[in-house]
C-alpha cells in the first residue's frame, strides 16, 4: 500500500457497490491490491514509461466519487452525434447508467447489463469471464482497477447472431467539487461466428480535469467478427488511461480504430492475444496532439498460433509542443509459423516544438513468417503546400486540408459517414 | 508587345531572377495584352519553367531585379493564393498527388476561396457538382474524378487533363501553362487543346510554355517567343515556331554565343 500511499492514490480505492458483492469478487480486489503493494509505481526507467511521467497526473489529486452522479439529460444530448444511429449505453463514472441509455429490444441472444445485474443473473458466467482476457498480464492501472472492481458493463453476443446496429458505450467522466478519477470496466464477448460492431466513445463533460482508467476485455470465439472504434474526445483538462485486452479464438476477426482527440495526458495500452490459428487483427489509429497534449499509445501483440495476420497502422499529427509516444512490440511465438504481422508508424510533424518517440520492435521466434515494420516522421511537403496555394486556397486552410488528407486514411475507416464527418470538424477544429 | 488599344494583362519588365546561387532569368521583357496567347519557346534550360513558376509564386525563386505587373497590379508583392484569387492560373508541368484529398472538395475549396476573396457568394455543394458535371464533359473526363482524390494513381496524360479541368472550373484571367502537352498522346494532346481552345476568349490572355512546335498545331498563338540564356531574344508571329520546328534551337543558340 505504501506505492499507493506515497503517490496519493489512496482516494482512487474507495469504489460506490453496486449491492452485496460476492467472495470472489473481494478476493479479486484483494489480491489486485495485494499485488500493487509489491509493485512500484510506473516509473521511467521502465521501458514502456520510459517517456511517460506519471508526475502530471498524480498532482492533480484524483478522487474516486463516493456519490452517484447523473448528468442532466441536456447535457447527454450534446454529447451525442447527430446522425448517428446506435443502440447507446451509457457509463458515468464506471458506472452503467440504464436510464440514459437506449430502452429498444435487442435480440434475444445478446445480454447486455452492468455487472451488477450480471451478479444477479448469472454470476457464475461473470466469475469465469471476468479477467479471462487479461490473464495474468494486468498492467499497473489495470490492477488499480481491479483493486476497486464496482460497477462497469458487460456485452454477450450469442452464437451466430449478427447485430447490424452497431453498439455505442459512452464513458462520461464527471463529478462536483473533487477532481474526479473514474475507473470503468467493459466486458465483451462474442460467441461463435458472431458479429457485430462496437463504438466506444471517451467524452468529456465540462471542463475541469478529470480521469478515466478504463480496463476493457474483450474476447472473440471461433470464426467471430467485431468492428471496434474508439474515440477519445475528451477536453484537453483530462487524463485518460485504458488498458484493452484482446483474446482471438481461430478464424476470428478484430478490427480496430483507435482516434485520440483529446486530453493532456492520454495512455492507451493495447494487448492482443492470437491464440488460434487464422486469427486476423487488424488495428489503427490517429493520434492528433496539440500543445500541452500528450498521447501515449503502446501496443503489445502476440502471435501465438500458426498462420494469424496482424496488422498495426497509426499516424500522428502533432502541432505545437504537442507530445506522442508510438511503443508497439509484435511477438511471434515459436509455434506461429506462417504468422505475417506488418508494423507502420506516419507522423506529421507541424511543428519544430512537437515531439514523437516511436518504437516499434518485432521479436520473432519461429522461423517462417512475414513480418515488418517501419516509421516515418515527415513534415508537409512544401510542394503540395503550394500546389493548393496556387489554387487560390489560403496556406492556413490548406495545411488543414493536408493533414485532413494524411488522416484520411484512418478517419475512412470508420463505419459510419456521421462519425467520419464528425472526427473531421473535430479535427480541423484542434488544427485551428 | 502590347498593341495600342489592348488592355495589358501582364506586363514583364527587366526581370532577373535565380534558383538558389544561379540565375536562370536574365533581364527578360513581355507584354500580354488582354485576350492574347503567346506561346514561350525555348531549349531545355533557358528558364521557361522558371518564368512559370515566378509568375505564380513559388518559393526558392528568388527575384532580384525588374517588375511584373498583372492587371495593373505589382504580382511580386503578392502571395500565391492572392495570384490566383486575382485570375492567375498555373497549370503544372507535373501535378502533384494529394492523397486522401477529395477532387470535388478541393476544387469547391479553390473556387470558393477565390469567390469569397473576391466578394462573390459561395457556391453550395449541389450547385458546384452541377458545374463539375457540366464541365467535366468537355474534357471528356470520368465521373469517377469526382470522388477520387486528386491526382492520385492518375496517368502523366490524367493529371494533364485534370490541370485543364481545373482551369476550366477557376476561369482565369491569364493562365500559364507549363509544358502541358509533353508526356501527351496524340489523343490526349487533342482533348487537352480542345479544352485550352474551348476557354479562348477576349477577356483570357495565356502562356503556352513548351519545348514543341506540336502543341501549336492544334493552339494557334498570337506571339510566339523564344527564351534562351534567361532572355527573350526572338518574337515573332506562328511562323517563328514553324522556323524553330524547321531548324531546331541550334542556330538561336549559335547567334546568341556569336
Amino acid at each position: 500500500m505504501n506505492a499507493l500511499l506515497d503517490a496519493g492514490l489512496a482516494p482512487w480505492l474507495r469504489a460506490i457497490d453496486p449491492g452485496p458483492i460476492p467472495a470472489w469478487w473481494q478476493e479479486r480486489r484483494r489480491r489486485a491490491l495485494e499485488s500493487l503493494q509489491t509493485r512500484p509505481l510506473p516509473h521511467s526507467k521502465e521501458e514502456s514509461w520510459r517517456y511517460t511521467s506519471l508526475n502530471a497526473l498524480l498532482d492533480q489529486g484524483f478522487t474516486a466519487p463516493v456519490q452517484p452522479f447523473t448528468p442532466p439529460p441536456a447535457e447527454l444530448d450534446a454529447l451525442l452525434i447527430p446522425g448517428l444511429d446506435t443502440h447507446r449505453l451509457v457509463l458515468v463514472n464506471g458506472c452503467f447508467a440504464p436510464e440514459l441509455s437506449s430502452s429498444t429490444p435487442l435480440p434475444e441472444a445478446v445480454r447486455i447489463g452492468g455487472l451488477s445485474n450480471w451478479l444477479a443473473d448469472d454470476p457464475d458466467l461473470l466469475e469465469d469471464w471476468l479477467g479471462t482476457a487479461i490473464d495474468g498480464k494486468a498492467a499497473f492501472f489495470t490492477l488499480l482497477n481491479e483493486a476497486t472492481l464496482a460497477d462497469g458493463l458487460a456485452i454477450w453476443v450469442g452464437r451466430g447472431l449478427v447485430i447490424e446496429q452497431p453498439l455505442e458505450v459512452i464513458h462520461i467522466c464527471s463529478g462536483q467539487a473533487e477532481p474526479p478519477v473514474a475507473q470503468p470496466r467493459l466486458l465483451v464477448h462474442l460467441e461463435a461466428g458472431a458479429q457485430t460492431t462496437l463504438i466506444e466513445r471517451y467524452v468529456g463533460l465540462g471542463k475541469t480535469p478529470t480521469c478515466t482508467n478504463a480496463v476493457i476485455e474483450v474476447s472473440l470465439a471461433r470464426d467471430a467478427v467485431l468492428r471496434h472504434e474508439r474515440i477519445q474526445t475528451e477536453s484537453n483538462q483530462a487524463f485518460h488511461l485504458s488498458g484493452l485486452y484482446l483474446v482471438q479464438d481461430p478464424g476470428s476477426r478484430y478490427q480496430g480504430i483507435q482516434i485520440g482527440l483529446g486530453g493532456r495526458w492520454a495512455r492507451t495500452e493495447l494487448n492482443v492475444r492470437l491464440q488460434g490459428p487464422h486469427a486476423e487483427c487488424l488495428l489503427s489509429g490517429l493520434y492528433v496532439a496539440g500543445d500541452g497534449q500528450l498521447l501515449d499509445y503502446h501496443l503489445d501483440i502476440e502471435h501465438r498460433a500458426p498462420a494469424c495476420r496482424s496488422l498495426e497502422h497509426f499516424k500522428g499529427i502533432l502541432s505545437g509542443r504537442g507530445r506522442a509516444v508510438f511503443d508497439g512490440r509484435v511477438l511471434v511465438a515459436r509455434a506461429a509459423q506462417k504468422s505475417d504481422a506488418t508494423m507502420t508508424n506516419r507522423n506529421l510533424m507541424l511543428s519544430e516544438e512537437a515531439e514523437v518517440d516511436a518504437k516499434p520492435q518485432l521479436e520473432i521466434n519461429a522461423d517462417d513468417v512475414q513480418c515488418s515494420h517501419g516509421t516515418t516522421v515527415g513534415q508537409i511537403e512544401p510542394e503540395l503546400l503550394f500546389y493548393l496555394r496556387a489554387r487560390g486556397i489560403e496556406a492556413r486552410l490548406a495545411r488543414r486540408i493536408l493533414c485532413l488528407g494524411f488522416a484520411s486514411e484512418i478517419i475512412d475507416q470508420i463505419a459510419d459517414e456521421s462519425l467520419r464527418g464528425h472526427l473531421n470538424s473535430v479535427i480541423g477544429q484542434r488544427l485551428g | 508587345m502590347s498593341q495600342s488599344g489592348v488592355t495589358s494583362m501582364l506586363s514583364i519588365k527587366g526581370l532577373r531572377a535565380n534558383v538558389g546561387e544561379r540565375e536562370i532569368l536574365q533581364g527578360l521583357d513581355l507584354e500580354v495584352g488582354a485576350g492574347e496567347v503567346h506561346a514561350i519557346m525555348g531549349p531545355n534550360g533557358s528558364g521557361k519553367s522558371t518564368l512559370a513558376h515566378v509568375l505564380a509564386g513559388r518559393e526558392g525563386y528568388t527575384v532580384t531585379a525588374g517588375s511584373i505587373r498583372f492587371l495593373g497590379e505589382d504580382l511580386l508583392a503578392l502571395a500565391p493564393e492572392e495570384r490566383a484569387q486575382r485570375g492567375l492560373f498555373l497549370a503544372f508541368q507535373y501535378p502533384v498527388e494529394l492523397p486522401g484529398v477529395n477532387n470535388t472538395y478541393f476544387l469547391r475549396t479553390a473556387l470558393n476561396s477565390i469567390r469569397r476573396a473576391r466578394g462573390e457568394p459561395e457556391l453550395d455543394a449541389v450547385s458546384f457538382l452541377r458545374l463539375m458535371r457540366e464541365k467535366l464533359k468537355i474534357l471528356h473526363l470520368d465521373d469517377s474524378l469526382l470522388k477520387r482524390p486528386v491526382n492520385v494513381g492518375f496517368s502523366g496524360g490524367e493529371k494533364k487533363r485534370n490541370e485543364i479541368f481545373q482551369m476550366t472550373i477557376l476561369e482565369p484571367s491569364l493562365a500559364i501553362l507549363d509544358e502541358t502537352d509533353s508526356g501527351l498522346d496524340i489523343d490526349a494532346l487533342r482533348l487537352v487543346a480542345d479544352g485550352i481552345n474551348a476557354l479562348r476568349s477576349a477577356q483570357r490572355s495565356m502562356i503556352l510554355v513548351t519545348h514543341y512546335q506540336r502543341l501549336l498545331d492544334y493552339i494557334q498563338p498570337d506571339y510566339v517567343h523564344v527564351l534562351a540564356g534567361g532572355r527573350i531574344i526572338r518574337s515573332g508571329g506562328k511562323e517563328l515556331a514553324l522556323e524553330l520546328e524547321q531548324r531546331g534551337y541550334g542556330w538561336i543558340e549559335a547567334e546568341l554565343a556569336a
